[in-house]
């Protein structure tokens, strides 16, 4: 008997083997959508679920001729798939409580044809329905399992939270998560992959922390916008500058930030490519600017300059809202009901990490220009550096800029077109008023000195 | 000077309001413009050609002549193409081992929408018939594809899974060949082979295939040989009904050349190149040679009908359809292969609103616009058969008020 173990343990890694390659016989699929409606209902969670069968591995599915599904005996199979790729992948939780694994209600094997998953009511009609008829001739790759998951709960009003690991179903999954909460609303979710766990109705405190951290580290991310920051403050450095052109951008990107997030931006493939070339050639101009004169203050700094600067900084400032609106878009969806407070926190984050900058560099460009080279000079070569650099990147996105047609000149779009010279003349009354403000209280500020 | 300040500002300030006010007029009146636009102009789909789609094809592989398109639910484009039998030698050295480029591809190939190429197979192997010419591409509702062919003893279609795997093969290669000709001779002796239109077990070089979800039935035009549409349980390829041109029983007797000035055919001309089904459970049936589109029900009964540039003779002017996405499938797009462009039709009335394309090689342009598919979201495929050999793809920009009959190469504007 002993000597007969090593046999056995072969035999065993043989059978083992060929199960193996039996029941893998595809490959992992490319690209795989799953799609997800998550309802709660009074006690009970309802999560319904369709993915590919392509994406099942190492579950045998009965078949009969030509490798067709045989539908009379599938239900165990699609049970198991159910159970294994799909609700073991699924962490649910109900405020912090995980929930129990959820009941199997019911499995369908559907056509790729199917469009039954356009809406919940739907979907929920077709996988409690009735099944296709067993004389269906469907090939086993070509079909989709569709799984309605039962989950128990405490209260549908409860805050609930989900992590949908189904990475593994193909080397590119996304998840699209509908997301339903009593009252009627409907929330869109596009996970890729492994999103981590997302909160599907946050707290205003969790899409705060949320968002400011998103704001904190797109700031820290994109060089342009440091850039741009840094040919703000090279020649102001005092406080007293400071504060206006910070408090100037700030509240341009913000505008224009939220105007995106509201839809008001055009729709258009053209307009990305646009503001990035804008952004670029924004910091060209504060480059050029620095090296051409703006002097401040490092050196105290007249008012006119200042004012002027703010100004330059408001209107790039609006540019760079809808840059910063760019890398918000896809992580809107995880604002809850709180978009405003998201988007606010964003901006938060923005400054943040603005300040953080700031509270580096200006003492470095001090130090630099009190100790290595004259302020004067220093800030032509540090502008011109970053002149060169935002040269190419301009000129890089006007080439991908060029690309897209020119829109067709149409009453409509000129009426479009005047709204948004409407809305920039209304801006810049603004500014201009502002500017009034400003200038009055800089005299009245020279008059006390004196 | 405090007061003149005042002054300034007091007028800027106007100059501002005045500005606000000018612009509000003029925007009223614009907006007033584009509604009168909009309700008086006859509008139409307009397109660009994409020149960027396909990426190129890996391993030097080169497309022949290009004679099927179809999209199926995942948006995903497939084309079939005669590869190298109708790639010159010198366009397939790799192939020839004479060179390093190039070879014929594969003759069915998958793209996503972003051109990749996804799967690739195709051509004879175990337990079916690969036509000698393959002919038109269609993918089910259940995923399976399907293939006609139109060489001379191709009287058979064929159906595979997405992968290529073969599962069902209806009626029998060379079971058109006349009666004495020497079987299995010459293949390509088109004159040993004769029509049967009224034959429930094979065809006759078939052109296209359409298969309607709700009967699971299979729509074959049939073809280059036969006369008919022939209608068939999708899954056990058991021949229903058939019916000829206005629904008359078909008749094989050959026809005169098509003459635009004699009254229409009773018959259908060869080939009968497309048998589309619509949301609304008609059948669009291309009588290529005879410049016209018929309508049928699904039982064959003749609908009405509707001619295309008439005096267009040799290969025709109705070569294939294909519906837009709009709920109620508003507009057709014809290919014509003969004339080089693409017609966009209304449904309702089958008049032609406008059409796009040229004759050329370039971007836009057609050398046989054979085949014609479109996606979800409204953009047109079409393949070019003869030399034209490609697949391409016209982004869908929206409706727009049709300014021109002929528009020429919709080529990306600047």
């Amino acid at each position: 008997m002993r000597g007969s173990a090593p046999l056995r343990t072969l035999a065993l890694f043989v059978f083992a083997l060929s199960l193996a390659a039996r029941v893998s016989a595809h490959d992992i699929p490319r690209d795989v959508t799953v799609q997800a409606f998550a309802k709660p209902e009074g006690t009970r969670f309802h999560l319904l679920v369709r993915v590919p069968l392509k994406a099942i591995m190492d579950i045998e599915f009965p078949r009969r001729e030509r490798e067709y599904v045989d539908l009379a005996r599938i239900d165990p199979s699609l049970r198991d798939a159910a159970r294994i790729w799909l609700a073991n992948k699924i962490e649910l939780y109900e405020g912090d409580t995980r929930l129990a694994d959820p009941r199997i209600v019911s499995t369908r094997l559907s056509l790729e044809s199917d469009r039954s998953f356009a809406t919940y009511e739907e979907a929920l009609a077709h996988v409690t329905g009735p099944a296709l008829p067993d004389s269906t001739t469907v090939f086993w790759e070509q079909g989709l399992l569709d799984v309605l998951f039962e989950y128990p709960i405490q209260s549908d009003r409860s805050r609930f939270s989900i992590h949908a690991a189904f990475d593994r179903l193909a080397l590119r999954v996304v998840t699209a998560l509908r997301f339903m909460p009593p009252g009627g609303i409907v929330r869109a979710y596009e996970l890729e992959g492994d999103a981590g766990l997302v909160r599907l109705d946050p707290r205003w405190h969790q899409a705060m922390r949320r968002f400011v951290s998103l704001g904190f580290f797109h700031i820290l991310d994109g060089t342009d916008h440091l850039l741009f920051l840094l040919c703000l403050v090279i020649p102001f450095r005092r406080l007293r500058t400071l504060v206006p052109i910070v408090t100037a951008f700030t509240a341009a990107h913000s505008m224009t930030l939220m105007a995106s997030a509201y839809n008001v931006a055009p729709d258009a493939l053209w307009f990305p490519p646009l503001i990035e070339t804008l952004i670029a050639m924004s910091i060209v101009y504060m480059a050029l600017e620095n090296i051409v004169g703006a002097t401040g203050s490092g050196s105290g700094g007249s008012g006119s300059g200042i004012a002027r600067r703010w100004i330059i900084t408001f209107a790039f400032g609006l540019v760079h809202g809808f840059g910063f609106s760019f890398g918000l878009q896809h992580t809107l969806q995880f604002a809850g009901s709180h978009l405003l407070t998201s988007l606010l926190s964003f901006n938060v984050g923005v400054e943040l990490g603005q300040l953080v900058v700031l509270a580096l560099v200006v003492p470095v460009l001090d130090v630099l220009f009190r100790f290595v080279v004259a302020e004067r000079m220093g800030t032509i070569v540090l502008s011109a550096l970053v002149a060169h650099t935002a040269w190419h990147w301009m000129t890089d996105r006007f080439g991908v800029l060029r690309q897209f047609p020119w829109p067709a000149v149409t009453a409509a779009g000129m009426a479009t077109l005047l709204g948004w010279v409407m809305a920039l003349v209304a801006l810049a009354a603004i500014m201009w008023l502002g500017s009034l403000v400003i200038q009055r209280s800089s005299e009245h500020y020279v008059g006390e000195s004196r | 000077m405090r007061h003149q300040g005042r002054t300034r500002n007091l007028f800027i300030g106007a100059g501002f309001v005045a500005l606000l006010a000018t612009l509000a007029v003029g925007q009223a009146m614009l907006e007033r413009t584009a509604d009168a636009q909009t309700n008086g102009a006859v509008r139409a789909p307009r397109f660009e050609v994409d020149p960027l789609w396909p990426k190129p094809l890996p391993n030097h592989w080169v497309l022949g002549s290009a004679i099927g398109v179809w999209v199926d639910v995942n948006d995903h484009v497939w084309i079939i193409h005669r590869s190298s039998a109708t790639l010159a030698v010198n366009e397939r050295p790799l192939e020839m081992k004479t060179g390093d480029c190039c070879a014929g591809a594969p003759p069915v190939l998958e793209f996503d929408q972003a051109g990749n190429l996804l799967r690739h197979w195709g051509g004879p192997g175990q337990g079916y018939e690969w036509p000698d010419s393959n002919h038109g591409i269609f993918i089910d509702y259940k995923g399976n594809v399907w293939i006609g062919g139109n060489g001379p003893a191709d009287s058979h279609i064929l159906k595979f899974t997405k992968d290529g795997k073969f599962l069902l093969q209806i009626g029998k290669k060379g079971a058109r060949r006349r009666a004495g000709a020497a079987a299995g001779g010459n293949e390509g002796d088109v004159a040993g082979f004769v029509g049967g239109s009224n034959d429930p077990d094979n065809f006759g070089r078939v052109a296209k295939i359409f298969v309607d979800q709700k009967e699971n039935e299979a729509y074959i035009s049939d073809g280059y040989l036969n006369k008919r549409v022939a209608v068939l349980d999708a899954d056990t390829g058991k021949m229903k009904r058939w019916w000829g041109a206005y629904g008359n029983k078909p008749d094989d007797t050959p026809l005169p050349p098509y003459n635009p000035a004699a009254p229409p055919s009773q018959q259908f001309y060869n080939p009968v190149h497309c048998a589309d089904m619509s949301v609304d459970r008609l059948i669009y049936v291309c009588d290529r040679v005879g410049d016209r589109l018929q309508v049928f029900t699904p039982e064959g009964k003749f609908v009405r009908e509707a001619f295309y540039e008439k005096d267009t003779l040799n290969s025709g002017s109705v070569w294939d359809v294909a519906f837009s996405r709009d709920v109620q499938q508003r507009y057709i797009f014809m290919a014509d292969g003969v004339n080089e462009k693409v017609r966009i039709i209304d449904r309702q009335t089958l008049q032609e609103l406008t059409t796009f394309g040229d004759g050329g090689r370039q971007p836009g342009q057609f050398y046989g616009a054979h085949s014609i598919a479109t996606d979800s979201k409204g953009n047109i495929y079409t393949t070019e058969t003869y030399e034209g050999k490609r697949v391409q793809r016209f982004v869908n920009k929206g409706l727009a008020p049709v300014t021109k009959q002929h528009q020429g190469t919709v080529w990306p504007s600047k």
